[in-house]
């Protein structure tokens, strides 16, 4: 009996807590899912077309995905706050290129005709990583720290 | 994971992108060869194929619902390329039901997927849910179980699997004004200390988390962004004497301002400390928290963008080790794309001064983790042709321990490929270097990548 008493209070706030959550949900309408419009080659300039005046309705400044050199090498930050807006035009798989958990070879060897990409590892990283690993092992922490490393162990035991 | 619940998720999954009335399929498929013959040991030859497929498939009875799966697979056609000797292998790198609400840029999202709203970039077997608030607010949540990966040994793989049964996180944000965004996030990865394993464990797999994270910008020319990790975990006691190590995991903060349409000058900094930094990792013997070391890192970049195809980067950094002592890294780039990106050429050098580290490992000199590099490389579209070279040299200071009596090393690749139709192309490369295990290295490389479908997105 007391159990079931458990249960039926555990609805109810359950209940009640799902109605206050659906009251607090924004009324706006989502982000394009696709963006409407084929993009030419090469990083896309966001600002170009996009308006920049955040009093104008833009949620952020389109400046802020301008794909620059800076903004492909520290996209992490945009990626944590505004994945919607990647998804617009990058499927997931765009980034398993790099960020897979498990990848079968190094990003270089896999976008080696496009050398204009960047690419982690170019060149032979093997001996390179002695050195950039002793700089900075934390850089090196980001993708190999947690993720399957079968080449690393090899070595590192 | 094991095989049979990746077949039948693959099975379920599968059969689900039959509903669609949009689906694509992508792949490339790989070929690659190369010999070594190392002095002492037998000759060999791998000629690894590697298959990676995709499918996106939407509009599964709703126009909200979709599917999304990828996935590689490799086997050896001569000698074993993996380190751990065997000829075959393979991963679901994601595969996962989304549905995307009409308002509040709501989704749902069931499988296997990668999350990376919170602290860490996770790759999760569960559920994720995220929507955006009335007053500015966003809020997002995951829960299920982690993908395991391997360590080192049996014995550390059953502490491993053991002590990381359950991952969740969650990030609630704020947008104010629409210039600034705060957001705090939490992580725990694991809810099995090391200490409650039959045999006591001195490693822990698991994580405990807080994040905040900050965007601010006010206007176009203005960004300034980062975030702050801190180390949540209860870690077992210190030695009687022992310096408490710092609960800040990491500060990573970047600013930019954009002077005029071409120029934007960025600048960084960043801070590690790696006994916080490093916990749960899978590789305790090279990422080790024992160390108590720390890392601190500042720099800038200044981008020129040309209305004439002409792109110049310069970049400078100082890195900071508490064991190692100080580095320095400084370069630039120069890129041109002519005939509408038909062509396309970049050149960068960059150099590393390690004067001043302090100590590298017993047998070494001190300035042997200077280093220079240079890159030149070009790719040229011409009707259905596609061709690149790439070159990239390093040069070493003298006394590098690493480089087996070598100074330099150096890689050139070149590759063609030709678009046989708008859903597929091929293309060969061949590799030429030497490098300190192999004095003369040369690779060959075929790949087909192809793309059939109707959906408007997926593969990039």
């Amino acid at each position: 009996m007391a159990r079931k008493t458990i249960l039926q209070v555990l609805g109810l706030v359950l209940g009640l807590g799902m109605l206050m959550a659906c009251g607090l949900v924004s009324p706006e309408a989502s982000f394009a899912a696709t963006h409407p419009e084929g993009l030419g080659a090469g990083k896309p300039v966001c600002s170009e077309c996009h308006t920049n005046d955040v009093s104008k309705g833009a949620m952020k400044p389109y400046a802020s995905f301008d794909h620059t050199p800076a903004f492909v090498q520290d996209h992490r930050f945009q990626a944590n706050q505004d994945v919607n807006t990647c998804g617009s035009c990058h499927a997931q798989s765009f980034c398993v290129d790099c960020h897979g958990g498990k990848v079968p070879m190094k990003p270089a060897i896999k976008l080696s005709e496009s050398p204009e990409r960047m690419a982690p590892h170019r060149g032979d990283f093997l001996t390179l990583h002695k050195i950039e690993g002793k700089l900075d092992p934390s850089s090196c922490y980001t993708c190999h720290g947690r993720a399957n490393n079968d080449k690393c162990r090899a070595c590192h035991r | 994971m094991k095989r049979h619940t990746y077949v039948a998720l693959l099975a379920t999954l599968m059969s689900a992108s039959a509903w669609g009335q949009e689906v694509s399929l992508y792949g490339t498929t790989m070929a690659q060869m190369w010999k070594e013959a190392t002095p002492g040991s037998d000759k060999a030859t791998f000629t690894p194929a590697t298959q990676y497929l995709g499918i996106d498939a939407t509009k599964l009875g709703s126009d909200n619902l979709s599917l999304h799966l990828f996935g590689w697979g490799r086997a050896d056609l001569s000698d074993a390329s993996s380190f751990d000797g065997s000829k075959s292998g393979g991963y679901l790198n994601y595969g996962y039901l989304q549905y995307r609400f009409n308002q509040a840029n709501a989704e749902i999202k069931a499988g296997r997927f990668t999350v990376n709203q919170s602290t860490g970039f996770e790759q999760v077997d569960g559920v994720a849910v995220r929507t955006d608030l009335r007053g500015g607010f966003t809020f997002s949540a995951f829960g299920g179980k982690p993908v395991l990966y391997r360590t080192v040994d049996p014995t550390s793989q059953t502490d491993y699997d053991f002590q990381r049964d359950l991952i969740f996180g969650t990030r609630l944000a704020w947008r104010s004004g629409r210039v600034t965004e705060i957001g705090v996030s939490y992580l725990q990865d694991g809810t099995k200390a090391a200490k409650d394993l039959t045999i006591p464990s001195a490693t822990d797999y698991t994580r405990k988390q807080l994040g905040a994270d900050i965007t601010i910008t006010p206007t176009s020319t203005f960004d300034f962004r980062g975030r702050t990790v801190l180390d949540l975990a209860n870690h077992p006691a210190l030695a009687a004497g022992a310096t408490e190590p710092s609960k800040i995991a990491e500060h990573d903060y970047t600013a930019t301002v954009k002077l005029g349409s071409q120029v934007a000058v960025s600048g960084n900094y960043a801070e590690r400390n790696f006994f916080a930094y490093f916990a749960g990792t899978n590789l305790p013997s090279l990422f080790r928290q024992d160390e108590k070391d720390q890392f601190k890192g500042w720099g800038g970049k200044v981008t020129w963008l040309t209305t004439t195809s002409f792109q110049m980067t310069a970049d400078y950094r100082h890195m900071h080790r508490e064991t190692f002592g100080d580095a320095n890294r400084a370069g630039g780039d120069l890129r041109w794309d002519f005939n509408e990106k038909a062509v396309l050429l970049g050149v960068g050098a960059h150099w590393v001064n390690a004067v001043d580290a302090k100590f590298v490992d017993p047998a070494a000199p001190y300035r042997s983790l200077s280093h220079r590099e240079a890159r030149v490389w070009t790719s040229v579209t011409k009707g259905r042709f596609t061709g690149s070279l790439d070159g990239i040299f390093q040069r070493f200071d003298s006394g590098n321990p690493y480089l087996a009596g070598l100074h330099s090393v150096y890689e050139m690749v070149g590759s063609l490929g030709f678009q046989a139709s708008t859903n597929m192309k091929v293309s060969g490369d061949i590799s030429y270097g030497s490098n300190p295990v192999a004095k003369h290295e040369t690779r060959g490389l075929l790949k087909a990548e192809y793309r059939f479908g109707t959906a408007k997105k997926g593969g990039k």
